[in-house]
Parts: structure tokens; sequence; C-alpha cells
């Protein structure tokens, strides 16, 4: 089964029976940071959705900040440790995507006013 | 869980030693500049010719090298075809390097061995480039950059060794004809257009801008590529127009590719200045102020002005382009191979906490006043403001080497670190 169709299976499953939540999933990848920036994944906007199902299998669709980046595989690996380490985890699929391109605009306030570029 | 490849990141054993040997030639190079007086400033003086090489290949050659073997599968996203020849690279190029310093100076019978090592180093190099970019798929003008500037390198080299041959007196060659074929086969072939496509990779990824248009690019890349291989063909035919053609491509395309670095900056989130910052802008004024130079040259015809221009390209423009992104690319690579494996386990520093603030910012400061002080020299053909600005540059360059030693040797937070 592909990314997309795993996604779209996850996310037609996904009810209030769900094992976690999407703000549960961001919490969790929140304690992923990127070294160059200093700041996590969630706050700089990288990650997109993350889904769960009853069963424990989990979704999550990011990007990067570039396509270039040399370290696309351990983030990947990272958010996937992430996950895994919550309670009763079944699967965790990491998806990194590149539409919608990331800019700056989807971090949050804090990230934006710490590069500089204003709230 | 699936394994984390290391196709991107060969190991930092293999790269350490570019970038430790390249900060050394880098302060033999400031050393090098207290034997200079005003009566060496001519462009085929064995003095800058010699010094030209040692700067050159021992440095900017040397760092570029190393800095490939970790940017090539990050631009080509394939892993390397045989990384391991790396080792070969750096050993016969320092060899080289130094017996053609040598041969220059002293004995020109060296200058065809140590050009032939030079040669096999890039060799290797090139070789290793074009079995990698086999690998790519599916091309991108990034890649396309790549396997430009390494087939002009290709060229530049055996130009190179020819000359050192006709030096040697092997050879029956005009080897001022030679001279400008060479020179902008490995300059604005080799070095100009690998730095054009790769900051085109590395400023966006460290400055996170977005939404710019990467046409100038295409622009600038044709312009020098047709510039270049106009200046080869004018070394055997003699029609002045096409040498001119060639120098005014050359200097249209600094200025395309200016434009797109500019736009670069002003599409970037992160609008700190830190060390890269500072020294990559330092970087593109010397570029853009060479640039005038070498016109004023053009309608003044004062060689002068030629030495200076070519003085801002290579240590202004190269040196602090260099500098500025062995500050992002030696943290990386010692994170990645001493703190990747502890994150989740513990806690990790960040990138920037590896960098001294300090020396990086004495490097910069002491090489700026340098580059401009040794640039008034030659225009004003001042003994005394050589000697000052080698200072500078000497401070600068052993601030550059303790920064370079303090990141590859930060253990901080580790067992026994």
């Amino acid at each position: 089964m592909d990314n997309i169709s795993r996604r779209k299976e996850l996310q037609n499953s996904t009810n209030e029976d769900a094992l976690y939540s999407k703000e549960e999933l961001f919490l969790a990848i929140s304690t992923v940071i990127d070294p160059e920036v200093g700041f996590n994944l969630v706050e700089m906007g990288l990650i997109y959705d993350a889904v769960c199902n009853d069963e424990g299998n989990v979704h999550v669709t990011m990007t990067l900040s570039t396509k270039a980046c040399p370290m696309h595989q351990m983030i990947q690996q990272w958010v996937k440790e992430s996950v895994e380490r919550m309670k009763d985890i079944n699967e965790v699929v990491v998806e990194v995507v590149w539409e919608p391109e990331w800019n700056i605009t989807m971090a949050n306030d804090n990230v934006k006013k710490a590069l500089g570029g204003g709230a | 869980m699936f394994q984390i490849s290391q196709d991107f990141a060969p190991p930092f054993k293999l790269i350490s030693p570019f970038f430790i040997i390249g900060a050394l030639f880098y302060l033999i190079s400031t050393l090098y500049l207290f034997g200079f007086s005003v009566e060496n400033f001519h462009h085929l003086d064995i003095k800058v010719l010699s010094f030209i090489h040692l700067f050159l290949l021992g440095f900017v050659m040397m760092v570029i090298f190393g800095a490939m073997a970790q940017l090539v599968p990050v631009v080509l996203e394939v892993g390397h075809a045989a990384v391991e020849l790396f080792y070969a690279i750096w050993p016969l190029l320092g060899i080289g390097t130094l017996m053609m310093v040598f041969g220059f100076l002293y004995l020109p019978a060296l200058l065809p061995y140590g050009g032939t090592i030079v040669l096999v180093a890039m060799m290797i190099f090139v070789f290793e480039i074009f079995a990698t970019m086999k690998k790519v798929k599916k091309f991108n003008v990034v890649m396309g950059s790549i396997f430009i500037s390494n087939s002009f390198l290709f060229f530049g080299i055996i130009f190179g060794l020819v000359m050192a041959l006709g030096y040697a007196g092997i050879l029956n060659i005009d080897i001022q004809a030679f001279l400008g074929a060479h020179v902008f086969l490995v300059i604005g072939g080799y070095i100009s257009i690998t730095l054009m496509g790769l900051s085109t990779v590395l400023l966006p990824m460290f400055g996170l801008s977005h939404g710019f248009s990467k046409k100038p690019l295409y622009g600038a890349l044709s312009l020098m590529s047709l510039a270049v291989i106009l200046i080869v063909i004018s070394s055997f035919v003699n029609f002045s127009i096409i040498k001119y053609s060639g120098y005014t491509f050359a200097s249209i395309s600094l200025v395309v590719y200016f434009y797109l670095v500019y736009k670069i900056y002003k599409t970037r989130a992160r609008k700190e200045n830190d060390i890269y910052a500072k020294s990559i802008i330092f970087a593109y004024l010397s570029m853009l102020a060479s640039l005038v130079l070498a016109v004023v040259y053009v309608v003044s015809e004062k060689e002068t002005l030629l030495l200076a221009s070519a003085w801002l390209f290579f240590f202004g423009f190269f040196g602090f382009a260099i500098t500025g992104h062995m500050y992002k690319i030696v943290p990386f690579l010692v994170w990645f191979e001493r703190y990747s494996p502890l994150v989740g386990k513990q806690k990790v520093p960040m990138l920037a906490d590896m960098l001294p603030k300090q020396s990086s910012h004495a490097q910069l400061t002491f090489s700026v006043f340098g580059v401009l002080t040794i640039t008034l020299a030659i225009v004003f053909q001042n003994d005394m403001m050589i000697k000052a600005g080698a200072s500078f540059l000497t401070f600068g360059a052993l601030a550059f080497i303790r920064t370079i030693l303090y990141m590859i040797n930060f253990k901080q937070g580790l067992e026994n670190g």
C-alpha cells in the first residue's frame, strides 16, 4: 500500500476511538529539534498532519525546509522514533511531501520573531 | 525500523584532512605574503604564480574537494560511486601543490612532476564525480552546473600540465597563449561555476530563503560557459574580438549571478547576521568590487588594477565564501558523526553551539582588514601596506585554524568528552 492510500485509509478510519489525537501526536513530535535552526519541527510548521487509528497505526505527513536537506533521512527517523515512544503504538509511517512547499509563514510567531522576520 | 543511510554523509575522518590541510595552506599563503614587495606586482612574476597555486590548489581546491565529498550526494540526491577514492585525493593534491610552489620558486624541473601529481588527484576527483553522476536519473540545473564545472576542470588541468612542461623546457609552447585558457577553465569554468551551482542550494538552505526564481542561474551558467569556451578558442585563434567577447560574457555572468544572490538574500527568513552571513556578504561584495576593478583595468590598462581585481576575487570572494561555508559544514559533519546517534537519548548541542564565537569573529575581522589593506597596497604600490595586510591576514588565519580545530574536537556532553 502506498503512502497516499495508507494516509487516506487512516484518515477515514480515524474516529473518536483513535488511540491518540492529532494534538497528542504533535506534542510527541515537538521533541524533535532541527539542530541547524534550533527550533522543534512543529513550531517550524514542518509537520503538516498526523493521524492515528484505534490500533495504534500512525501516519505523519511532513515536509522539510529544503529538498537538499542533508538530514532528510535522520529527521524522518527522529519523527518516527518520537511517535514510537508513545504507549501502544503499533506502526508509524512518516511521509515527506513537497506540496505545499514550506515557507516561513507556516512557522509559529516565536520562530518568526527569533529568526528576525517579525511575528 | 529503517536504517539511516550514510550515503549522504561520508565519514568525517575522510573529509577532515581536506579541511585541516586546507586551513594550513591558508595560513602558509598569508605568511607567504610577507615575501612580496611591489617589484613582484606582475601577473607573470614567479612569486605571484607560486602564490596563486599555493592558495588556489592548497586552500581553495583542497577545501572544495573535501566539501564536495559531503555536498555532491546532497545536491545529486544519490550516494557516491566510490567515496573511498577521496582518501587518495588530499595527499596527492597536497604533495603536488608543494612541488609546484617550489618548482615555480626554485626548480622549474619540478613543475611537470608536481603538475602530474595534481593532475592525478584532480582526475580521480573528476572521474569519481562523473561516476556518481551516472547514477542520477533526473537532472536539474544545479546538477548540470556540477557536470559543466567538472568538464572544464578536466580540460583546465590538461592545459595546466602542458604549461608546466613548457616552464620546465620539455615542451616548446607559447605559455602566454595558454595562460588565459588555463586561468579561465579553472577559475571561471570550475571554481566559479561550482560556487554558482552550490550556492544556489546552500544559501537558501542556511538562510531559509523561498520564493526566488532560479532563472538567473541559467543565464549566469550559460554566459560563463560561453565565456570560457570563447577564451579557450582565443588561445588558438588570434582574433581579439573573441577574447574580449569572452571577458564581457564572464563579467555579465557574474553580474547576473550577483543579482541571483541578492534575491536569495532578500527572500531569506533568517534575518540574523551571524558569522556565516557576514562572511558571505563580504565575499559577494569582494566579487562585485573585483569586477569593477577589472572593468577599470580594461579601460585604463593599469596592470596593478588587474592584480588588485584578482586579489579581491581570490582572497576576498573565494576565501570568504569558503571560510563562511566551513563554519556551517564542519559543525554539521562533527555533529552528524558524534551527536546524531544520541538524539532522543540525551540532550545534544545545536550546531551553532559548536562554533567558537570569539575566534571565528577574530578571523572575520582580521581577514577583512587584511584583504582590504592588501588591495590598497597593490593599487598604491606600497610595501609597508603589504606587510600590514599580511599581518592582519596571518592573525586571521591563526584564528581560522583555531576555530576549525575547536569544531573538529568538539565533544561537549559526550561521555569522556
